[in-house]
């Protein structure tokens, strides 16, 4: 019989896989036969346990040694029980059948006399109980608990916490345990009592008032803590018990959280007062106290000035050396940003600081943190603060930077030449991280501007970068499209160059070469960039077409349409083959049809995130959920807030009514068939007014979350944005069936879903009169969704209805993944004079976020 | 809010110590520890900090020599604290063992386990005193 040593070296000094496996296999059929042998003495069995349990570490199969283990751990020596109990805990688990036969073994220890002997069966019970033996053992437990014993109560705590997690039904029995596990000093058992505290919580929703009468015990844990100076037993690097002071905070807080009116708030703001002013060592241990201590402050109702200390003992982590505390820092910050922004305002440098660090866990989050305290006061610093960063960030994080910043700049920008600048500044530096849809964002911005003159400025700077910065395609790609919409501002006058101080002319030839240029570069990432290239030229050469004079340059850009007619790009071909048409078509008509875009309206985005966080803020809005009632009321109010703020719904009525009875113009319904688009490019004829927008009315636009289409101009839209194209083609409906959520027998709401799915769900709310006679009138549909998710609505289209008539809206859910659908409706209308209000839930979606 | 496991990995990715305190399969178990090993043996120990987002989870982890020391937690739980637990149980072991070494924990590997459960009971912590639980696995070993 050899030993574990032998078996452990033979494995060990294998040279080969195979020699392993073979030494492996060898052994595994040994134990197996000695397992065979009935009569297998107490000493033998041990020996093959013990192989087993290595088998185990390799990851090997063990479960033929099962029942092995359950006679060994009922032998009556010492050492065998140990073992045998250890292999039982590590083999075996909850799902195992053999399981039962282990009760009897198991009631018969926890009551032996040794100590030692009755604890190892309390630590198995506690590792692999069922609910079965959970009810059949509860009552050793609670022995046990009502016991002097401190090494064998503070595990019977444990236990007897998840005893409770298998079956919440005995939180009852073990409820009436804790003042007097809580009155011990030992602080083995008082963190058993904590736990068991946090497990009846969480299982046993009505014992909880019960458990909060234990508080100001808790608070005298806390208050003793620290107080003492030093504890020989449980120091660790200068803080008594670290470990005690972060279960006592733990379980503070969640007895405490949403609880507002709790007597004792007050005594623990104090507490917590003293904590973090005689907890300050900026040693490690330490730092974990305070670090728990923060995220109590934000999870009970604290008052501000604490909330205010909580933010500055996160800052002074910032500062410190170790990257952990960094880490958990900025974390928090993020999470607690909400409560009181101003205070991390104040910290701003030092957050700007860590966009520095040598983590990159650690930069991706202090860049997120930027984002998140940017404000219009701030804006100018941090993405001066920004752009630096880029000049050396890391790949991944340019994407997540251009969108951001672009988002930021919408928000925040002070004016509109600054928004420009900076727009370049960041298309210069890095151009190939733009998504699409951001893109097409800046263009729309720079399309809504009606300031000649900043226009003016705004494409010299772009020719001037794009001309020593061509391999940057989100550069080039706006760079090409506002030559062709544009060139007619520029042309004849001139820049210097900033390179070599030259004055360089903007001439017809110039802007021919710059097109050509960017056609040549193939250094984009990616084929689909050099075709969007492409494609952007081809319709810059059209428009230029109508607005050079010289022939010889007229003709350059005739061979760059004609060079794209065989292209192998589908789009291209197509393209260049129906542009070469028009190019041949008389200037006037050209005139007309390659008029200046309209401007389209700005998309909003939402902000994107870098860091799955499941955050402090939402956890606690999880337990407010969950005391339901007044708070839907109070979504619903939140709602009708944010409804006043979104643009006028007489404008979007308006335009969108008029977009129903539009007639085509010939020359439109020529181009939507050369474009092969059926009448889904939304055109308007209505001359409305002309944009009068001010800066101001530019930057209301991007609070707007309309997702028709709309256009106020008389000009008619002749070659729109490809991505807009491709948004358009988007957002056709799939064929999906709707749900009706609501018929009161005069109208009735149906919801469509759209497109659901990766965090998002995208419905169309319809309305209808389903009366026979009468008109409704002032419709109203105001909707809420849970707190974690967020909510887009667009204005309803109209809001009064003929009998039979339908009306429409939009909405947008962004959440956590994997949510549930629930939207609260309020509908408000008015009939005959009267106005009805009704409210309805919808929630009978199958699809999840 | 406790400790989902605790695994002890070389840096070849050779399993040393590995306690779950959840209920799951061989395979799932033999998949998290492959992951575990790829997440954290290509991270800088210089310059990262000891922390690791695992599916929805944390990994706080501490290298000594060429030991990883791996306990995954709840994403709301404490990660200083539980880097402090790390340091505590080696500090235990390193007593336990009269200054420890990965030959020890390999040949006694049964051993680690003892300390583990006087350190934790059901991934709770159940004594926070190093004194206190040598002074009883010394005890208890007189049994044996």
């Amino acid at each position: 019989m050899s030993s574990l040593k032998s078996f452990i070296k033979a494995v060990r000094n294998s040279k080969t896989i195979a020699t392993e496996r073979a030494a492996i296999r060898k052994e595994s059929a040994k134990i197996r036969t000695a397992f065979r042998d009935v009569h297998l003495d107490d000493q033998n069995r041990r020996v093959n346990i013990s192989k087993l349990l290595y088998l185990y570490i390799l990851g090997e199969p063990t479960y033929f040694g099962q029942v092995e283990c359950l006679k060994l751990l009922a032998s009556n020596t010492f050492a065998s029980k140990r073992l045998g109990y250890l292999a039982t805990m590590l083999i075996l688990d909850e799902n195992q059948e053999v399981l039962t036969l282990l009760t009897n073994s198991l009631d018969n220890d926890m009551k032996h006399p040794n100590q030692y002997v009755a604890g190892l069966a309390l630590v198995t019970l506690g590792n692999i109980a069922s609910p079965e033996l959970a009810r059949d053992l509860y009552t050793n437990v609670d022995t046990i608990l009502m016991g002097t014993n401190p090494y064998l109560r503070k595990k019977a705590a444990i236990v007897a916490a998840k005893l409770i997690e298998k079956d919440p039904d005995l939180s009852e029995i073990f409820l009436p345990r804790i003042p007097s596990l809580l009155n011990e000093k030992s602080h083995g058992v008082v963190l058993g009592a904590l736990y068991l505290m946090r497990s009846i919580f969480s299982n046993d929703e009505s014992s909880r008032e019960a458990l909060k009468v234990q508080i100001p015990r808790l608070l005298a844990h806390l208050r003793l803590l620290t107080t003492t100076g030093y504890s020989p037993e449980y120091d660790v690097k200068g803080v008594p018990d670290p470990f005690l002071f972060v279960s006592l905070l733990q379980t503070l807080r969640i007895l405490l959280a949403n609880d507002d009116t709790n007597t004792n708030l007050e005594s623990l703001n104090d507490l917590i007062t003293q904590v973090c002013s005689k907890i300050d060592n900026a040693k490690s241990s330490a730092n974990s106290v305070l670090y728990e201590t923060v995220q109590t402050i934000f999870m009970i109702n604290s008052d501000s000035s604490l909330k205010v200390l909580g933010i500055n003992i996160l800052s002074k982590f910032l500062t410190q050396k170790d990257n952990n505390t960094r880490y958990v820092a900025l974390n928090t910050l993020l999470n607690v940003i909400n409560y009181e922004p101003l205070a991390v305002q104040r910290h701003r440098a030092t957050v700007v600081g860590c966009l520095q660090d040598g983590d990159i866990s650690i930069r991706r989050r202090a860049l997120e943190l930027t984002f998140a305290i940017m404000n219009a006061q701030n804006v100018r610093v941090l993405t001066k603060e920004l752009l630096t960063f880029l000049k050396n960030s890391d790949d991944e994080l340019k994407p997540y930077i251009t969108t951001q910043l672009t988002i930021a700049c919408n928000k925040y920008s002070p004016n509109l030449k600054w928004h420009f600048e900076t727009l370049i500044s960041l298309l210069k530096l890095v151009g190939n991280y733009f998504s699409s849809d951001i893109l097409s964002s800046i263009l729309a911005l720079v399309m809504q501007n009606t300031d000649i003159e900043l226009t003016k400025f705004l494409v010299t700077e772009l020719v001037k970068a794009s001309s020593s910065f061509y391999n940057e395609y989100g550069l080039c790609l706006v760079t090409t499209w506002c030559i062709g919409e544009y060139a007619d501002l520029i042309l004849g006058t001139s820049y210097e160059d900033p390179v070599t101080k030259k004055s360089i002319a903007i001439t017809e030839a110039f802007l021919v070469q710059l097109l050509e240029t960017f056609l040549n570069i193939s250094l984009y990432d990616e084929s689909s960039q050099t075709n969007q290239i492409r494609i952007y030229a081809l319709t810059a050469a059209l428009k230029l077409s109508a607005k050079f004079k010289d022939a010889k340059n007229i003709e350059s850009l005739r061979k760059i349409i004609n060079s794209s007619k065989d292209n192998f790009n589908l789009e291209i071909q197509i393209r260049a083959i129906e542009y070469s048409e028009i190019f041949g078509q008389p200037i006037t008509t050209k005139k007309g049809l390659l008029e200046r875009m309209p401007p389209p309206p700005v998309k909003t985005h939402e902000g994107i995130s870098l860091i799955n966080r499941t955050s402090l803020v939402s956890k606690s809005s999880e337990h407010k959920s969950s005391s339901a009632g007044a708070d839907s009321g109070n979504l619903l109010l939140d709602l009708l807030g944010d409804d006043d703020k979104s643009p006028i719904d007489g404008f979007n009525g308006g335009s969108s009514s008029s977009q129903q009875n539009v007639k085509h113009e010939t020359t439109i319904d020529l181009l939507s068939d050369i474009f092969g688009m059926s009448s889904s490019i939304p055109s308007t004829t209505t001359p409305a007014a002309p944009s009068n927008s001010k800066n101001s009315d530019i930057i209301n636009l991007f609070g707007s979350t309309t997702n028709t289409t709309t256009t106020t101009t008389t000009t008619t839209p002749v070659i729109p944005l490809p991505s807009v194209i491709q948004q358009q083609q988007q957002q056709q409906p799939k064929v999906e069936s709707s749900v009706e959520a609501f018929n009161d027998g005069n109208l009735s709401v149906t919801f469509t879903p759209k497109d659901i799915g990766n965090g998002t769900a995208t419905l169309e709310v319809n309305v209808a009169n389903k009366t026979t006679s009468s008109t409704i009138s002032n419709i109203n549909i105001l909707c809420a969704v849970t707190k974690h998710q967020k909510l887009q609505l667009s204005p309803i289209t109209k809001n009064v209805l003929a009998p039979g008539d339908k009306s429409s809206l939009g909405l947008k859910i962004t959440g956590p993944s994997g949510g549930k659908i629930k939207i609260r409706v309020k509908v408000g209308y008015e009939l005959g004079g009267e106005s009805v209000t009704k409210q309805f839930d919808f929630g009978s979606l199958k699809q999840t976020l | 809010m406790s400790i989902q496991f605790l695994i002890a990995l070389n840096r070849q990715g050779k399993l040393r110590v590995s306690k779950w305190y959840n209920t799951i399969t061989d395979i799932q178990k033999k998949i998290i520890i492959r992951k575990v090993h790829k997440l954290i043996s290509s991270r800088d120990h210089q310059k990262q900090s000891n922390f690791v987002n695992f599916d929805n989870k944390k990994l706080v982890y501490r290298r000594y020599n060429g030991l990883f020391f791996i306990i995954c937690i709840d994403s709301q739980d404490n990660e200083l604290s539980y880097l402090e637990i790390i340091h505590l149980f080696v500090e235990i072991l390193d007593s336990y063992f009269n200054n420890v070494c990965e030959l020890d924990l390999i040949f006694n590997f049964f051993k680690i386990y003892y300390v583990l459960d006087e350190l934790f009971l059901a991934g709770e912590f159940q004594e926070t005193s190093k004194e206190l639980i040598l002074e009883r696995l010394n005890y208890i070993d007189r049994l044996d």
